[in-house]
């Protein structure tokens, strides 16, 4: 099982180097949106401004990548996955595909970020740590509700009504959790916040695993 | 007669709930006063949503185990009428944090929870309004209205308790705890949670029954 989820994320994979405009255009997303930011603060930004633009920007950068994962998968090629693998080795293929593909992006607008807003971030382990748990949680909803809106039908607004109100209790958390990061990080105190963090990505993880049979038989 | 007397308990209840809510005694708390009888309007619109949403959730599961259109009317009916509730809870709480907090709408977890929960089921709406087979419209909004509730529960139930609220019985906030809903509160408060939830099925009931009349007709 393990093999042929790995088979899946090589292949999404694959397929999207295939087509490098796509990651390219995100980065220049993430890249627009931070210097629009930065152009509208006028160089003067405060932590606080910092940690909620930078979730912002994130969250919806994610949404963008992860809502193109089922995009390209036409009728057809489902039907090729529908004879080869089961639905979940299928999802949890996707999930680790947007997994990777949503740290790097994280990863990016960190980069970004500290680069045209300046160096804000003072325990860079624990925002890196708040970073890898953000992509799994967002990748496993995002990749739930990015196949929902493919089923669903071409609305092009759909991907997002769907996924933003799913994903508010992890920002939350998560912007919540991450302005400490740049102030000045307690591992005990900030303990539970991760604890509920993992707790709503492994939540996310097990509900798109059993529901996506579901979901994607027809 | 006999399959009716939900109804007439749900009416009756609701009434004691207007009489004895508005009548009754009640604790003098600090700030609050006799501004605590909101709990019998308002806490009560939220028991009844979760019930309402909960019941939702079980026949969103039937329906993707046995696939019967009736399921999956019967969960979004549920749903609207949960939606309906809530919205109620949101005008009453607003109300009420006018006169006791100072404004309508403040930044308060449960606050945001709620107002997400009507995000989210919003969602749902629209997305049973995206599709067009009824099969499929099913398959689809019963797997996000799975998802949806878990979400919703993480988000009324856990993130408020990490968080401090404004909400009586939360960090150091008069009412609404073991300690400030005295017995004769409770007299009034339970049955009103009860007569609101069978007032909500009750509607619920009446818009599965109209729905079913026109698939008669359609067919």
């Amino acid at each position: 099982m393990f093999t042929q989820v790995y088979h899946i994320f090589s292949l999404s994979m694959r397929l999207e180097w295939r087509k490098k405009q796509s990651f390219i255009a995100l980065f220049l997303y993430t890249l627009t949106t931070t210097y629009l930011s930065f152009l509208v603060f006028n160089g003067d930004v405060s932590k606080e401004t910092w940690n909620a633009v930078f979730w912002i920007v994130m969250l919806f950068a994610a949404v963008q990548a992860a809502f193109r994962s089922f995009e390209n998968e036409a009728s057809r090629r489902f039907l090729l996955y529908y004879g080869l693998v089961k639905p979940q080795v299928l999802v949890l293929g996707k999930t680790l595909y947007n997994f990777i593909y949503l740290l790097s992006i994280g990863l990016f607008t960190t980069l970004i970020f500290t680069f045209l807003l300046g160096n804000e971030i003072h325990n860079l382990g624990a925002f890196m740590l708040l970073l890898f748990i953000a992509s799994a949680g967002f990748s496993a909803i995002l990749t739930f509700t990015a196949a929902l809106a493919a089923k669903a039908g071409d609305n092009p607004a759909l991907p997002a009504i769907l996924s933003i109100p799913l994903l508010y209790p992890q920002v939350l958390t998560l912007s919540r959790t991450s302005i400490r990061a740049l102030t000045g990080f307690s591992w005990e105190f900030n303990a539970p916040y991760l604890l509920v963090l993992l707790m709503m990505a492994g939540i996310s993880i097990a509900l798109s695993y059993l529901l996506f049979a579901y979901l994607w038989r027809d | 007669m006999k399959q009716h007397w939900w109804k007439v308990l749900g009416v009756v209840l609701v009434f004691y709930t207007i009489i004895w809510g508005f009548l009754g005694e009640v604790p003098a708390r600090f700030i609050l006063n006799e501004s605590i009888r909101a709990t019998y309007f308002h806490v009560t619109m939220w028991f009844s949503m979760i019930i309402l949403m909960t019941a939702s959730l079980v026949f969103s599961i039937q329906y993707l185990s046995k696939g019967n259109r009736l399921a999956d009317l019967k969960a979004k009916e549920t749903a609207s009428t949960g939606v309906l509730f809530s919205i109620i809870g949101l005008v009453t709480g607003s109300l009420w944090a006018r006169f006791t907090w100072g404004a309508f709408w403040v930044n308060d977890a449960k606050l945001n929870g709620t107002a997400i929960t009507l995000l989210i089921y919003a969602a749902y709406f629209v997305l049973r309004g995206s599709v067009d087979d009824p099969q499929k419209k099913g398959r689809l909004a019963g797997v996000y209205n799975i998802f949806a509730y878990v979400m919703m529960l993480v988000f009324i139930g856990i993130l408020p308790r990490m968080t401090d609220s404004l909400h009586p019985g939360n960090g150091g906030n008069p009412a609404f705890g073991q300690y400030d809903m005295d017995s004769q509160m409770r007299m009034v408060f339970y049955p009103a949670v009860i007569g609101f939830a069978l007032i909500g099925v009750w509607i619920t009931t009446l818009r599965i029954r109209m729905q079913k009349l026109i698939w008669k007709k359609e067919n």
